[in-house]
């Protein structure tokens, strides 16, 4: 275990002198853990060994903001919400809304490539990430993509980073496509009566020619969160149709704007967000989601779990929260994996106390990819320098 | 380290006897060419100027033949250049005498479709169109578009990263491929994602599309299909100048709203489309094609907008197509202009580069200078929503010197792109085409680290070999820059 006192904290102010620290590092062979804002510094598995901790809160060089291209270049250590303050002066965003939403940096957004409701019509990280700049642990600074929207020139090392839990290398600067601000937003908070309910609601939200940006469902409920994000008389239209919808289901819903929807959404960013206990991320077809929700709070109660669960109804992610026992929670988790296996599903355990972590893999297998993705780990970084066994799937 | 450059002038080409008695034994007799008039389909792609012979052509049915060849090609020492339909236009499928060309045409199948959960799973071989026919009865259709839609290949969509003229809003495949199953350099066959998001370990799915059929050979393709949306409005609006059609391009994104589309033609290339398919555009310097998509009332009150801003901005005409005739009529001149150029030039170049969207006029009027000064005519159709501009410079290759000078001209432009700040290119890719300009947009340490990603899949450089980098890494070196020598670094010696 690393001795929590002799870990060194290096704080580069600027890519140079990152990629010197890297180096520097590399060829004494310590172990290198980056952080932005640590808002996600418990996912997955930690590192092995940490001899020094990167932080990036110092690369803050300006906010390059083109409205008229679309674009903003950032660095690594700014904010989510320090970046969309200078896009709104433009009336334009980077409509991404992570776990810890503004607090989160664009490196650590980057390396976790995490993303919140806006994910159903916005996407994720990996979709609005159009160049990258990084510095690998031998003190080569490089950049792929570019800072046009639609470019093909090389490697497209920037989707390599997202998600990639900084275990290849350290993002110093990125460049994202943007949106407009959109002038108006209604969300319909649908309260379904049971499982069977939600299905053929979620069904019907997916056949329907409606343009929502969020389609969320949330435990406990189930309710559905199905927000418009458009002009002021296409969010209305859209939103009553939406409610046309939810009592054809025999639900109940209710249109809100303003603070009662504001803080609509903020209750549910928060209810997957409690100390202790687990976080999973379930992916599984959406055409799945309702009867997986189902039989998780059937196992809950079953087990005494207190359970909260909040996802993209539409795209089959989902945060899932339980607490309780140890041995129930693990229980829980062999359960879904075995319950959602590939290709139809996947379950990681994003954070867990040690009694479950050491009964059960975080991970997904890695399957058949798991020798390429060893050999990508070791071109990258052949000593393993960078955050050893924590990359995804605990690639050492 | 095997040598894999092309064998020096005289030297004899062509395959070992052993390599080729092992694929008569590895595959039907039917699925193997090598016949000289055999070969001829497979010289080149669409990029038809670089042309080489094939060692072999073979044409597997099923993804374990695909492996059984790769496996010998690993055994063997032997390059090969997997290739879909032929369309390219980077010379990315472009073979070679020492080297084997998997063709993927007969791998044709759609293996599954699920509407309810908006996937389908198809094979290399399968058209681009054809997914969004299978689809359509249910009312859903596959977003990228590229102009050969009809004839590409979802294979060489992928490597590409195929774009089209909806990406504005839509993104390229990379946003539509959720997983693939693909064959590494070594024969193994692995697969990457699928039907369900978020996928385990490093995205190497997020990479491989693009990669130009240098890191892999994929033989299944999971793409997300989309639901057609409520409304499609599309207008053509004539301006008497570029730069006023440029200025609405503009004016309509400050609006904050993007199009589905927004395509630029200039007079040259809109007369080309008129002789071609009279598509009964106006007789403007430039015609816009703007089209919104969406939910009905949204559409509506956008388009009104859009309207009023061409209006603004010095419109000549505005024409609204009520219908899908009108719609499809207005596309068809769009998507014909390439061909259409065939009308006015005996011959053309068709170049493909990327400039920041607000650097559009200056770079426009670079073209303009070049075309003054060099003499030869130059079109210019464009996704004009993102600055991908493809050039099409006139030439006549009955007088001498004229080809080379179209493809110097077709450079310069490059240039003019990578001095906006712009890309090499937009969607066609780099290939055999544009590998020597990369060192233009990127350092030597920035291809150095790509080729780390090619050195992982591909450490004995047979998976498509002497493409996308101007010099081959050799995989073998310790990765990195230049170290100082213990001995330096104590100040014992120096290095000059």
């Amino acid at each position: 275990m690393t001795d929590v006192a002799t870990v060194q904290r290096l704080e580069p102010a600027d890519a140079r002198e990152l990629a010197e620290m890297l180096r520097s590092a590399d060829d004494r062979r310590l172990a290198v853990v980056v952080r932005g804002h640590g808002t996600k510094a418990g996912w997955g598995v930690p590192a092995v060994r940490t001899d020094a901790v990167l932080s990036t809160a110092r690369l803050q060089e300006p906010i390059e903001h083109c409205a008229g291209d679309l674009t903003v270049t950032a660095p690594a250590g700014a904010t989510l919400a320090a970046v969309n303050a200078v896009l709104a002066r433009d009336g334009q965003w980077l409509p991404l809304d992570p776990w810890a939403g503004g607090e989160s940096t664009v490196g650590g957004l980057i390396a976790t490539n995490d993303s919140g409701p806006r994910r159903h019509r916005a996407g994720a990280p990996r979709d609005l990430l159009i160049g990258v700049e990084f510095a690998l642990v031998d003190g080569t600074t490089a950049r792929a993509g570019g800072r046009v929207v639609k470019n093909v020139a090389g490697y497209d090392l920037g989707r390599l980073l997202c998600g990639s839990f900084g275990s290849l290398a350290v993002i110093t600067s990125a460049t994202f496509k943007l949106s407009p601000l959109p002038p108006a937003s209604r969300t319909v908070a649908i309260a379904v009566p049971d499982g069977a309910a939600l299905g053929r609601l979620i069904a019907a939200f997916a056949a329907a020619v409606l343009t929502p940006s969020a389609v969320e469902v949330a435990l406990p409920g189930p309710r559905l969160l199905v927000r418009f994000e458009t002009t002021e008389t296409a969010a209305v239209q859209q939103a009553a149709h939406a409610e046309t919808l939810a009592a054809a289901a025999g639900a109940h819903a209710r249109v809100l704007h303003g603070a009662d929807e504001s803080a609509c959404w903020h209750g549910h960013d928060a209810a997957v967000h409690h100390p202790g206990g687990v976080l999973l991320r379930l992916n599984v077809l959406p055409t799945d989601v309702a009867g997986v929700l189902a039989a998780l709070e059937q196992r809950a109660s079953l087990h005494g779990l207190r359970l909260h669960a909040a996802g993209r109804a539409l795209l089959g992610c989902l945060l899932v929260h339980a607490d309780g026992e140890s041995a129930a929670l693990v229980e829980l988790i062999r359960h879904l994996r075995t319950a959602a296996r590939p290709p139809a599903g996947h379950v990681a355990v994003l954070s867990a106390p040690a009694a479950v972590t050491h009964a059960v893999p975080v991970w997904e297998d890695l399957g058949g990819a798991a020798a390429i993705m060893r050999a990508v780990k070791a071109q990258f970084d052949p000593r393993g320098t960078l955050c050893p066994g924590g990359g995804p799937g605990g690639l050492a | 380290m095997t040598d894999v450059t092309p064998a020096p002038a005289g030297a004899p080409a062509g395959l070992p006897g052993s390599f080729h008695a092992a694929l008569a034994q590895a595959l039907p007799a039917d699925a193997v060419l090598r016949h000289p008039a055999d070969l001829l389909t497979y010289e080149s792609d669409a990029l038809v100027h670089l042309r080489q012979t094939p060692g072999a052509v073979v044409l597997p049915r099923t993804t374990a033949e695909v492996a059984a060849v790769v496996r010998l090609c690993h055994a063997h020492r032997i390059p090969f250049v997997a290739r879909g339909h032929g369309t390219g236009l980077s010379g990315g499928a472009l073979p070679r005498p020492d080297g084997l060309l998997i063709s993927l045409a007969r791998m044709t199948r759609i293996r599954h479709v699920d509407i309810d959960n908006q996937y389908v799973v198809v094979e290399p071989g399968v058209t681009n169109l054809d997914i969004t026919k299978c689809v359509a009865p249910f009312g859903c259709y596959y977003a990228p578009d590229p102009s050969s839609q009809s004839v590409c290949s979802i294979g060489g969509n992928v490597a590409e990263n195929s774009g089209g003229a909806h990406c504005l809003k839509y993104g390229f495949t990379v946003h539509h491929v959720l997983g693939v199953e693909a064959v590494l350099p070594d024969g193994d066959v692995i697969r990457l994602g699928g039907p369900t998001l978020d996928p385990p370990g490093l995205d190497l799915l997020g990479v491989i599309v693009g990669s130009e059929g240098t890191l892999a050979v994929v033989t299944e393709v999971t793409v997300r299909i989309l639901r057609r949306p409520q409304a499609v409005l599309t207008l053509l609006a004539g301006f008497p100048s570029i730069d006023a059609a440029g200025e609405a391009v503009s004016a309509i994104i400050a609006c904050g709203i993007v199009p589905a589309a927004v395509e630029m033609m200039d007079r040259l290339t809109i007369d080309a489309a008129e002789a071609a398919v009279h598509p009964n555009f106006p007789p403007s310097q430039a015609v816009l094609i703007v089209e919104l998509d969406g939910a009905q009332i949204e559409v509506h009150e956008l388009f009104a907008t859009v309207e009023a801003v061409c209006g603004r901005c010095g419109a000549e005409t505005v024409e609204i197509a009520r219908d899908n005739t009108a719609r499809e009529r207005i596309w068809k001149g769009r998507k014909a202009a390439f061909a259409a150029m065939g009308r006015v030039s005996p011959n053309y170049y068709v170049q493909d580069g990327v400039v920041p969207r607000t650097r559009l006029p200056e770079v426009l009027r670079r073209i303009r200078d070049l075309e003054r000064r060099s003499g030869l005519r130059i079109g210019n159709v464009f996704h004009a929503g993102d600055g991908n501009l493809h050039p099409l410079i006139c030439y006549d290759e009955a007088i001498p010197g004229q080809a080379a000078h179209a493809e110097q001209v077709a450079s310069e432009i490059l240039q003019y792109c990578l001095d906006a700040g712009g890309s090499l290119t937009g969607e066609h890719g780099v290939g055999a085409d544009k590998k020597g300009s990369m060192p233009k947009m990127f350092t030597a340490d920035d291809l150095d680290t790509m080729q780390r990603l090619r050195c992982a899949f591909d450490p004995s450089a047979i998976c498509n070999p002497g493409k996308v980098f101007p010099t081959p890494r050799l995989c073998g070196e310790v990765p990195g820059p230049y170290r100082a020598h213990p001995v330096e670094r104590a100040g014992l010696a120096e290095r000059f």
